[in-house]
């Protein structure tokens, strides 16, 4: 098995499997993206899907962890099969989705329940503070490939010829590697900046507890992200290493260019499965204030297949996503598509580069 | 302070949160000077229109509870530390509370429960102490 063959075998596996465990880490109030009020949380049809959904989406990993192991040819074939994997546990999660939802509906979980929101005012009094000096390692990392870049550039040839034996300008390399890890540090960091302006994912009925503990959440999340796009950056700054010709990995070595962002994907990972989403899984109560009557709203109707969120009467630009830890853009706000073109139209600008650069 | 709301009850939105701010500045949790989200903020919580929030904090306004200001924000202007209402203010209150008694009476809720009512509504405020030792002290001013 070649080094291209074994990341691409091993990305199979991890995004099959956090898949896999996506449940484990949401609220128990949102089941598969379908809210459900406290006094259901036990429902057989539940419990039913959840095992279902383990079972299957189990048998969806091993199927192409093993299709992929059994073509051992290329990391790009390999990488292919992530797609079907994609699809099929999608299909695992509507499938669960929309049997929660016809016992839901049948069953009107929501008859006669108080449906409220509760915004808690110290959130802007006392906001939050971005952990700024977590973005440090980042920019080090950034700062370190352009000193090197600048050091070896003079003394390298017009061309640069790969493993492959293409020939590449060594403009294009050297700009996409610091482009590449400025485009992640500025993705990661602005995008948790809105994070920390939006709206706090906390619950209706026990408003005051579930705010602490999203805001311990924030703490650990924001942190562990701006840890990723430091991680990223390193292997953009190997990747680089290599291009310069400063060092030259080869047969399973190769494959430790991966190692960081590996790295980062396994802390990500083991954060939300410890904290849950919005710190669910966190001790947070908090003596002295009472419950508020009701339960959080079944608001249902603005999430599309329970993942994509569109609410136009809702002026924030994301919420708390509804399966898995994290954060979705609200597409009904026209900032939100702003945010989604500057993406596409930098990663445009990089398919422009390398297509220019003969990449 | 927690602030909540139905957005599918019958109670309008903007009423919702002007009531929700009047109790919390009655109950002592939003005293005189504490500032409130801007409109912006609170809308974004809430899940609401910011014209929705605006409402509401304009209400108060001319109530006298807020003072809005472009620097400033929102800040509560007069709690019950603040000494006695504007001129011809307790009288307009008279006349809608005697409308909601009359409401409680009119569907048969019995006098007793109704003073008990009210009685457990002003514990859960914060009056200045010498009105809350006029209450407990003398019995029921209702």
């Amino acid at each position: 098995m070649n080094a291209g063959s074994l990341s691409g075998t091993l990305t199979v596996l991890v995004v099959g499997a956090l898949m896999c465990v996506a449940p484990a880490t949401g609220r128990p109030a949102l089941q598969f993206g379908v809210r459900v009020p406290r006094d259901r949380l036990g429902a057989p049809v539940i419990r039913k899907e959840r095992r279902a959904y383990y079972w299957r989406t189990a048998a969806v990993v091993i199927c192409c962890t093993a299709a992929a192991l059994a073509i051992d040819s290329n990391g790009w074939v390999t990488r292919i099969i992530l797609l079907p994997e994609f699809a099929a546990n999608l299909v695992c999660f509507l499938a669960a989705r929309r049997k929660i939802t016809a016992v839901k509906n049948a069953d009107h979980w929501f008859a006669g329940q108080r449906q409220t929101v509760v915004a808690d005012t110290s959130w802007r009094t006392d906001p939050p503070r971005f952990p700024v000096r977590w973005l440090v390692p980042a920019l080090a990392v950034v700062a370190a490939t352009v000193v090197v870049g600048a050091l070896r550039y003079p003394g390298l040839p017009a061309h640069l010829v790969t493993g492959s034996g293409r020939r590449l300008s060594k403009t294009a390399v050297s700009v996409l590697v610091v482009a590449g890890q400025l485009y992640i540090t500025t993705l990661c960091s602005g995008l948790m900046l809105i994070v920390y302006r939006s709206r706090p994912d906390i619950e209706a009925a026990d408003a005051a507890a579930s705010t602490l503990r999203y805001r311990r959440f924030l703490a650990a999340y924001s942190r562990a992200v701006l840890t990723v796009a430091a991680l990223a950056d390193t292997t953009l700054l190997l990747v680089g290493l290599r291009e310069w010709q400063v060092y030259a990995p080869a047969g399973p070595g190769r494959a430790l260019l991966a190692l960081p962002v590996a790295a980062g994907v396994l802390l990500l990972s083991t954060v939300a499965l410890r904290t849950g989403q919005g710190g669910s899984k966190l001790n947070g109560n908090v003596r002295g204030i009472g419950r508020a009557a009701g339960c959080d709203r079944d608001d249902d109707r603005f999430w599309k297949a329970g993942l994509v969120y569109v609410n136009r009467d809702d002026p924030s630009v994301m919420a708390a996503a509804r399966f898995g830890a994290g954060w979705t853009l609200n597409l009904g706000n026209p900032a939100a598509w702003l945010i989604i073109g500057g993406i596409f139209a930098a990663w445009a600008g990089f398919i422009v580069i390398g297509v220019l650069a003969g990449i | 302070m927690l602030l909540s709301i139905e957005p599918d009850g019958p109670v309008p939105i903007y009423q919702q949160i002007r009531d929700r701010i009047v109790e919390a500045i009655a109950g002592g949790r939003q005293p005189a000077g504490s500032a409130l989200p801007s409109t912006r903020q609170l809308a974004v919580d809430l899940g609401v229109n910011f014209h929705t929030v605006n409402k509401g904090y304009d209400l108060l306004r001319q109530e006298g509870l807020l003072r809005l200001g472009r620097k400033s924000g929102a800040v509560v202007r007069r709690d019950a530390d603040s000494g006695p209402p504007d001129p011809g203010w307790a009288q307009d209150w008279a006349g809608r509370l005697r409308t909601l008694l009359a409401e409680a009476a009119a569907q048969g809720l019995p006098a007793a429960e109704i003073v008990r009512e009210c009685q457990a509504a002003i514990a859960e405020f914060a009056f200045p102490d010498a009105v809350a030792d006029g209450v407990n002290g003398s019995g029921s001013p209702l």
